[in-house]
């Protein structure tokens, strides 16, 4: 990697500063100090965020609850009352990479990380994602990329906490120029679904502070498939979140990840699950209605019965005991 | 002619690794840890094109970087890349960060080729680019010829056709490939993670046009070696240039993106296979076309051209009528090398394939049709030790028949090693000191599967001690000359070895200090006889004590999740002959290994190879594949105990059945094929027609 100094911020207001010019946020650092090594970014200065103040709690409260953005992910996975409040986020947790990266991984850096596509992490392939002609993935090696695209780069988002905060509805506060901007799962991507060259739509400089979970949804449930058992990736992953009330379902959300540069939500088949009583058949047709658009390529097209299984399966898990 | 004592305190039993303490306590020391200060990093400059001719490499700004002390080129003049990943230059310097600079540093102009072929299907083709200009990349296949295969073919009451792929496996062992190595003007001495120190030795004397005698290579532990470490390759030719140039010892260990790309692999295999059997399930007829590639293969040496794909087939099987084609198929990827049981395992998983699928095709069992068909007496044996222990006849359903989402299903598969007896010319010393501490002397090396603690257990046993009284010394070339670690063979060369210069040492003991017997609690008396002197014996291999054909079978149970397509291992079940044991603890853990690179090969490995850029697209652990502790299943092992065979090695055939054992237990589990390794979740739902067309934008 480049040569590049480095400095601690202990308040937001310092960090922006330090940052400006070209300087990256460095918080638990797996993915960022990988796009270093690779030569994927560079920068000047490395702000270590780690002492901010405030940013690595989970709060809770009647409406929503608040995680800081330097919350690791091994905090999220231990934390025993969001296994009760909300499951799918633990089981989102405990299926992101090992625990030594759980460990360190904070909320901010899964949301904010880049494209896993490996052309775009290839060190001698000029992709379009890193201001090349073409998406070597689109006629070649696409066994991991979207189903789902707004522009002609096909990297996925992978994210699994991306994932499980679309299906709750949660918010992202980020720091924007000196404003708190909420932003929702579907708008912290949007960019990425229209311009290939980004992995999300935060700016430079943007810091993302914390999500803010509505507890409107007392079910949730996350899965993914990956080749592996552990320490894998996921092929897709499905995350699905309700109330239910009498039988029957209220502000139901599903959401996919690594089939869509965003993660995947289908808002009519949100509004079509509303009141409805679920079942094997309902939950078959809300998997049709998501996945009826999907343009699946010559080596991904496996993912189509594969997020129809997990959607399926992420939905009928809501049912619980009731 | 010699034998091995049949009542024995150690021999066939279990004795914990003598140098677990010293591994688990880092002490041990491998190659990349020989560093002292003022040492130097290496590292290698690679093409970032499959194809192109150089034709000239700039160092000068290379060696410009702070901290960088030599620089060298991999070739000189003009020369030409054939794949990805290939060798242009070098450098050392003070830090791994310097040498990345310099790397970024150095100047190649190149002419660039935009002709070439990763893809051994096109590759294939006539007109596909040549890797070598003066060869096709498939010369005319290999055929042999058994009886009359057609007339066969028309009388079989049953015949499967089936199409077997396996993927290019990459090697990747625990430490990866490299040397430190320090030349100076008494000589070289070279720091290897090899599995032949001599094989390094003479590689390196015949590279820098020295003396054997200058040579002196060490290795005192390595992290694992499964065919391809030996001689120096080119990185250890590299890290003795630079250290000349530097004056200065230089550790140049490649890095797993490096070990991706050429430290040679396992060649592919594309076996399209026809078998038939009449009504009793007797196999009649064999037909196979197969071709696959070993990147670029044996082309240097064959003038051109592919070469070195070729597996045993119909593998252990007699077929009357057989008409066996088989192609190597030169591309612009880095070249095979041996890779643990070269040939085997894929044989085996297509074979075992064809033998699951006939015997559906027959309406048999397929452990019966192994049974009538499968000529060892051995494996017959071990069939029907294994069944009865996996429970075979209580799980076996008809393939397809499980109910329920989540499939379950078993399998099993065979394989067969021919190995050797050892290397005849395997010597060591033993000196027995007056104070009764005891060492042995072998220039053979410990690549990790407790040939330490074979010597000090049959040292031990022989002289009536304990495994720990025996101080073992390996993995150096000053020692007497021992065998490279490959082909099984170093458990039947050491074995031997270690039984003569022990029976040897106990007789001149006991010769010369009138004890008529030495051995256990008369020791200490009698070495201390010996006054001042030590006494130093020298052994070699002698024949009679170790034989070679291993033979093994396994059993496979796994669930399906005919959904998502994920295959979970549930229980494996080996059954392996290995002669006499010598060791049960580490044979047992090499089969548990075995079993586990067999499943990571069957469910997991595959080198990825992009068409358009031709690079290798998977150079990590992040997307090239390997099992880890979740995917690890039940493993239960048991050893067909044979000591009037003599000694057997075991790291190589406790490999081979696993692939295709797991492959036909998925198909017992979904009732359809899949035919193609690694049997991946895509592939799952693929074969089960789960799977929609590609929309084509």
């Amino acid at each position: 990697m480049k040569a590049f100094q480095y400095a601690t911020a202990h308040s937001t207001t310092s960090a922006r500063e330090l940052v400006a010019g070209n300087g990256l946020y460095l918080a638990g650092g797996n993915d960022l100090l990988g796009l270093l090594k690779e030569y994927l970014v560079s920068a000047d200065l490395l702000v270590n965020i780690k002492s901010l103040p405030g940013l690595n709690k989970i709060e809770h409260g009647k409406t929503f609850w608040t995680i800081g953005s330097l919350v690791t992910v091994a905090q999220i996975e231990d934390d025993e009352a969001i296994k009760k409040v909300f499951p799918g986020l633990h089981e989102a947790s405990t299926e992101i990479a090992s625990q030594q990266i759980r460990n360190v991984a904070t909320v901010g850096g899964n949301l904010a990380q880049h494209s896993r596509c490996w052309y775009y992490r290839h060190r001698d392939t000029q992709c379009l994602k890193k201001n090349g002609d073409l998406c070597y993935a689109l006629n070649g090696e696409n066994r991991y990329h979207s189903l789902f695209t707004g522009n002609s780069c096909i990297s996925p988002v992978v994210s699994s906490l991306a994932t499980t905060f679309a299906a709750l509805d949660a918010t992202a506060i980020v720091l924007r120029e000196g404003k708190e901007t909420r932003m929702s799962m579907a708008e912290l991507y949007h960019r990425a679904w229209e311009n290939p060259l980004a992995h999300n739509s935060l700016e430079n400089g943007d810091l993302i502070l914390r999500v803010e979970i509505p507890t409107a949804r007392t079910r949730s449930a996350y899965m993914q498939v990956s080749d592996k058992h552990a320490f894998d990736w996921a092929l897709v992953s499905c995350a699905a979140a309700a109330e239910v009330e009498d039988g029957r379902l209220k502000s139901p959300r599903v959401a996919l990840g690594s089939i869509s540069p965003v993660p995947h939500q289908m808002e009519a088949a949100n509004s079509f699950l509303e009141g409805k009583v679920l079942d094997e058949a309902l939950a078959a047709q809300a998997a049709d209605m998501i996945l009826k658009d999907a343009k699946p390529l010559e080596h991904n097209a496996y993912k189509v019965p594969m997020a129809h299984a997990l959607i399926r399966r992420a939905l009928l898990k809501l049912k619980g005991d009731a | 002619m010699s034998s091995w004592p049949a009542d024995t305190k150690y021999i066939s039993h279990s004795t914990a690794r003598i140098d677990a303490p010293a591994k688990l306590t880092g002490s041990a020391r491998y190659a990349s840890d020989i560093q002292e200060k003022g040492w130097l990093y290496g590292m290698i400059l690679r093409s970032k094109w499959p194809s192109a001719k150089i034709t000239a490499v700039n160092l000068d700004k290379a060696r410009a970087i702070p901290g960088i002390k030599a620089a060298v080129v991999a070739r000189d003049g003009e020369f030409n890349i054939r794949y990805y990943g290939e060798e242009i230059a070098a450098v050392a310097g003070t830090s791994k960060q310097a040498c990345l600079d310099a790397l970024r540093a150095i100047e190649v102009t190149a002419d660039v080729r935009h002709e070439f072929v990763v893809n051994e299907t096109e590759g294939l083709k006539a007109d596909s680019p040549r890797v070598w200009e003066n060869a096709p990349n498939a010369p005319a296949p290999h055929v042999r010829e058994n009886g009359n295969v057609d007339t066969a073919f028309a009388d079989c009451t049953a015949v499967s056709e089936g199409f077997y792929t396996t993927p290019v496996q990459i090697h990747n062992p625990m430490e990866t490939h490299g040397n430190t190595v320090s030349w100076t003007d008494e000589g070289v001495t070279a720091w290897a993670s090899t599995q032949g120190i001599t094989s390094v030795r003479d590689g390196l004397a015949g590279a820098l046009q020295l003396d054997h005698s200058k040579v002196r290579v060490i290795t005192e532990y390595m992290g694992g070696g499964f065919g391809a470490k030996f001689g120096p390759g080119v990185e250890g030719v590299l890290a003795a240039k630079l250290s000349k140039s530097a004056g200065a010892p230089v550790r140049l260990m490649l890095t797993r993106f490096d070990q991706a790309l050429a430290v040679g692999n396992r060649p592919s295999s594309f076996q399209k296979i026809k078998i038939g059997a009449s009504a009793d399930g007797m196999l009649q007829a064999f037909e196979a076309e197969n071709y696959g590639t070993a990147g670029i293969g044996g082309g240097a040496d064959a003038g051109g051209g592919g070469g070195g794909a070729d597996i045993p087939m119909p593998y252990i099987y007699k077929v009357p009528n057989t008409r066996v084609k088989q192609s190597a198929v030169a591309i612009n990827a880095g070249s095979a090398r041996a890779f643990r049981a070269p040939g085997h395992p894929p044989a085996s998983y297509g074979m075992e394939s064809a033998m699951d699928d006939l015997a559906a095709k027959l309406g048999m069992d397929p452990l019966e049709l192994r049974l009538k068909n499968d000529p060892n007496e051995i494996r017959q044996r071990e069939y029907k030790v294994g069944a009865e222990k996996f429970g075979w006849k209580q799980k076996y359903q008809k393939p397809g028949s499980s109910p329920g989402v989540v499939k379950t299903g078993i399998g099993c598969a065979g394989g067969a090693w021919g190995g050797s007896r050892g290397d005849r010319n395997t010597q060591g010393d033993a000196q027995i000191n007056p104070d009764g501490s005891v060492e042995l002397r072998l220039g053979v090396q410990d690549i990790g599967t407790g040939t330490r603690t074979v010597i000090a257990v049959i040292a031990a046993e022989m002289l009536g001690l304990k495994p720990e009284q025996i101080t073992v010394r390996v993995g150096d070339t000053n020692f007497p000359y021992g065998p490279g670690s490959g082909g099984s063979t170093t458990c039947p060369s050491v074995s031997p070895t270690v039984f003569d210069i022990c029976t040897k040492a106990l007789a001149q003991l006991q010769t010369q200090t009138g004890v008529a017997d030495a051995r256990g609690e008369n020791w200490f008396a009698a070495c201390k006889k010996l006054g001042v002197t030590p006494l130093t014996v020298h052994g070699q291999w002698q024949q009679g004590l170790s034989t070679d054909h291993a033979c093994g079978v396994q059993f496979a149970e796994v669930e399906v999740d005919t959904e998502t397509g994920l295959v979970t291992l549930k229980k494996m079940l080996g059954v392996h002959d290995c002669g006499l044991i010598i060791n049960q603890v580490t044979l047992e853990s090499q089969i548990n290994g075995g079993i586990i690179m067999g499943m990571g090969y069957a469910l997991y490995e595959e080198r990825v190879m992009d068409d358009l850029s031709g690079v290798v697209l998977n150079p990590n652990f992040e997307t090239y594949k390997m099992p880890g502790m979740a995917d690890v299943p039940e493993i239960e092992i048991v050893l067909i105990n044979m000591p009037e065979r003599g000694v057997i090695g075991i790291g190589e055939p406790s490999l081979v059945p696993t692939a295709g054992a797991i492959a036909n237990a998925v198909f017992n589990a979904i009732g359809v094929r899949v035919g193609s390794l690694p049997i991946t979740p895509a592939k799952v739902l693929a074969a089960l027609g789960k799977v929609p067309p590609a929309v084509h934008a």
